[in-house]
């Protein structure tokens, strides 16, 4: 019986897993073997060359500004979404009627939007001449910025367009967990005289820790994969001030037809983002309490 | 349920195979008569172009119908265009006739990808190959061996705003012949946080500096595209130019991208601006104020690096694709379409004889700053072309980026893109 039951079990999986492995599996292992070699314009033949590409990656100084924009941008966009969303989710999650539903709309649609239709719309909201972000600036009396166009803020304005773009959803998931925690929790809790915050800190957000867990998961594998925004808005520039690790992967692999150099940079990529993630189960994940 | 969901999608299936299998059927039948040729082409700047190529086109299948039908393909501007043309030579399926950016020859011919000319427009109208402008025939020629027709092309130019320049007690008529007189005029348009000066256009910032160096002067990569020439006095000078207009002075933004500018522009946002000849039909469509086009100013001597796309034909397709590609790209480029298209697209005209088309004459006799991009070609040269030329660019445009913000001194910004240059084009 139990046999039976593991085969049917492979057998459900069988459909899922083929089509993982010619789309995921095989291409990640291929372009791990492919990074071993020299492949590009000048050496159309591929030539087996040890880790010479790792070391070209790591000599580069353009590697290591890729790499420290896409940090400033996780660990801006990562904490400043998160909290957001959380902060909106317990608003709306207040019992008022009609304006609920009327917030929860507004504040989700961003993230219905196609992220290339919405980083065209922010190219003009950016626009330092005719956009309504200097607009606004103005009128609150701050310095006009050229945003895009400025190496210092280049890279800030894709951050705020991201976290505009993705609290959203952040903040559904939340809304769920906060509305799966039961009320007589907070019941007992005020009976006992805990109010406001000693209710957040005690109730809330032990109990909503599997979704913040979740969230921040998410919330690590989209800002490493930053792409649409940086392709749309400023193509890496200027001065490579807005160059992410996969535009970076792009421009190597697509523009500079560097498929050796592409492949090592995209194991690199997939080694990271997994250390990233084994990192937060470890840290995280095992103080989260799943209530079974 | 669930027998009438298994019925639905058998019956979806077998109907499928039946269809295609149709389609292999009539494939089968007319494929000695019918050739399919497929056309990647991009359009680089704004306008409805994609039409006019469209229409362009069924002219031309519609003369050949039965024989030869040309499907074009829109596959974006220059960047995206050319990795859909590289990814699919790559993959040993390569579209029969292409546009791709002028740099990008050297790389198509170390994939060993396009076809060289030479016999087809040996057998043409004597005196067709002649009759391109010269500066347009040197991007598609390397080693004596012709591998495109131009087609799509382009000299970047100087846009100025005349209410601008009457608002700043300048003779609007009296564009700025001169970087001094530039650098002068823009000084006095700037209006702190509403109005630039002068905007050199970013995105392809790589082009435009490369006509200052001629200007200057100089050139940045030698005609065999072996050896760049990064570092040498003039293209430091004309960076030097650069930084003083948009960092030092503050007249000029110091980086912006290739599609904002336009509207930028149109917007009342930069009283000059420099880019392509083939945005002059979008202003004039938008712009709400009268303005000019003339020359890039000078230096040493007027100078311009010419841009665009040539057409060019695959290697690796039978030969009698080759032949109905050749007819097509003749057919396109005869003294009547190449006048035609340019009327309609705001491309300079690459045929000396195009001018004299009736339907160009009546054009620029109504539109003559239509000709200043063509008059321009006088003092204009190729472009630099090399190997890996994605990469040079790029390289190329972070220099640029850098210096333009103060990050880096000119003359040090330059011997780093001589270094990294000379490594990815040797």
């Amino acid at each position: 019986m139990k046999r039976i039951y593991r085969l049917t079990t492979y057998g459900y999986l069988l459909p899922g897993l083929f089509f993982m492995g010619i789309f995921t599996f095989i291409p990640v292992f291929m372009s791990a073997y492919l990074s071993l070699f020299k492949w590009n314009i000048n050496n159309p033949e591929p030539s087996f060359t040890w880790f010479s590409n790792y070391i070209e990656v790591f000599k580069a100084p353009l590697f290591w500004l890729v790499l420290r924009n896409n940090l400033v941008y996780a660990f801006t966009t990562i904490p400043l979404s998160m909290s957001l969303a959380l902060f909106l989710a317990i608003l709306i999650n207040q019992k008022m009627g009609w304006v609920r539903s009327l917030y929860r709309g507004s504040l989700f649609y961003p993230t219905m939007i196609p992220m290339v239709a919405a980083a065209m719309l922010w190219v003009w909201i950016f626009n330092p001449g005719l956009g309504i972000f200097n607009y606004y600036l103005g009128f609150l009396g701050f310095p006009k910025l050229e945003w895009l166009y400025d190496m210092r803020y280049a890279l800030i304005a894709i951050i705020i367009m991201s976290i505009w773009k993705n609290f959203g959803y952040y903040m559904l998931i939340f809304l769920a967990g906060l509305q799966g925690i039961p009320n007589h929790y907070y019941e007992a809790a005020a009976i006992e005289g805990a109010t406001g915050w000693k209710q957040f800190r005690y109730i809330t957000f032990p109990m909503l820790a599997p979704a913040t867990l979740f969230v921040f998961i998410v919330a690590i594998i989209s800002s490493f994969q930053v792409f649409d925004q940086v392709f749309v808005m400023t193509q890496g520039g200027p001065g490579d001030r807005t160059n992410v690790l996969v535009f970076y992967i792009y421009q190597h692999a697509f523009r500079f037809w560097d498929l050796g150099m592409g492949s090592t940079l995209t194991t690199l990529f997939i080694l990271g983002l997994l250390v990233a993630i084994w990192l937060v189960f470890r840290v995280i994940g095992r103080r989260v309490y799943y209530e079974v | 349920m669930r027998k009438i969901i298994l019925l639905v999608t058998v019956f979806f299936f077998i109907t499928g195979l039946l269809s295609t299998s149709e389609i292999w059927a009539q494939k089968e039948k007319s494929k000695p008569k019918l050739l399919r040729l497929t056309f990647y082409y991009p359009v680089g700047v704004a306008g409805p172009l994609a039409r006019v190529i469209g229409e362009m086109t069924d002219k031309f299948n519609k003369e050949n119908e039965g024989k030869v039908e040309v499907v074009p393909v829109y596959s974006g501007d220059y960047d995206p265009t050319m990795q859909k043309v590289q990814t699919a030579i790559m993959a040993g399926n390569p579209p029969d006739i292409f546009m791709v950016e002028i740099s990008e020859l050297p790389t198509l011919l170390a994939m060993g990808a396009v076809l060289s000319l030479d016999d087809y427009i040996k057998k043409t109208e004597k005196g067709y190959w002649e009759d391109f402008f010269a500066p347009f025939r040197e991007n598609a020629v390397i080693g004596g061996k012709i591998y495109g027709v131009p087609f799509q092309r382009s000299t970047p130019v100087l846009y100025w705003n005349k209410e601008a320049f009457k608002a700043a007690g300048l003779d609007p008529e009296k564009p700025p012949k001169t970087w001094d007189e530039l650098k002068d005029y823009a000084t006095k348009l700037t209006v702190k946080d509403k109005q630039w000066g002068v905007t050199i256009s970013g995105g392809w910032n790589d082009w435009l500096f490369e006509g200052f160096v001629r200007q200057n002067g100089g050139f940045l990569i030698s005609p065999d595209g072996l050896k760049a020439n990064f570092d040498s006095k003039e293209a430091i000078e004309a960076l030097d130019f650069w930084v003083e207009l948009k960092h030092r002075l503050k007249v000029g933004p110091p980086h912006s991208t290739w599609g904002s500018t336009p509207p930028d522009f149109v917007g009342g946002r930069t009283a000059m601006l420099y880019h392509s000849t083939g945005i002059l039909t979008f202003l004039k469509r938008s712009a709400k104020f009268d303005f000019g086009v003339t020359f890039m100013p000078q230096k040493k001597t007027f100078g311009a690096a010419v841009g665009g796309a040539n057409l060019m034909i695959a290697k690796k397709i039978p030969k009698e694709r080759q032949e109905a590609a050749w007819k097509y790209i003749e057919w396109m480029t005869n003294v009547k379409n190449t006048a035609e298209w340019s009327v309609a697209s705001g491309y300079v005209a690459v045929r000396n004889s195009a001018y004299d088309d009736p339907v160009m004459k009546e054009h620029v006799s109504k539109n003559p700053e239509y000709l200043v991009a063509r008059d321009q070609l006088k003092f204009a040269n190729g472009k630099m072309m090399a190997k890996n030329f994605q990469k040079v660019r790029e390289i190329l445009k972070r220099q640029l980026d850098d210096s333009a913000a103060g990050k880096i001194a000119p003359a040090e910004a330059m011997k780093i893109a001589q270094k990294e240059i000379q490594a990815v084009i040797k």
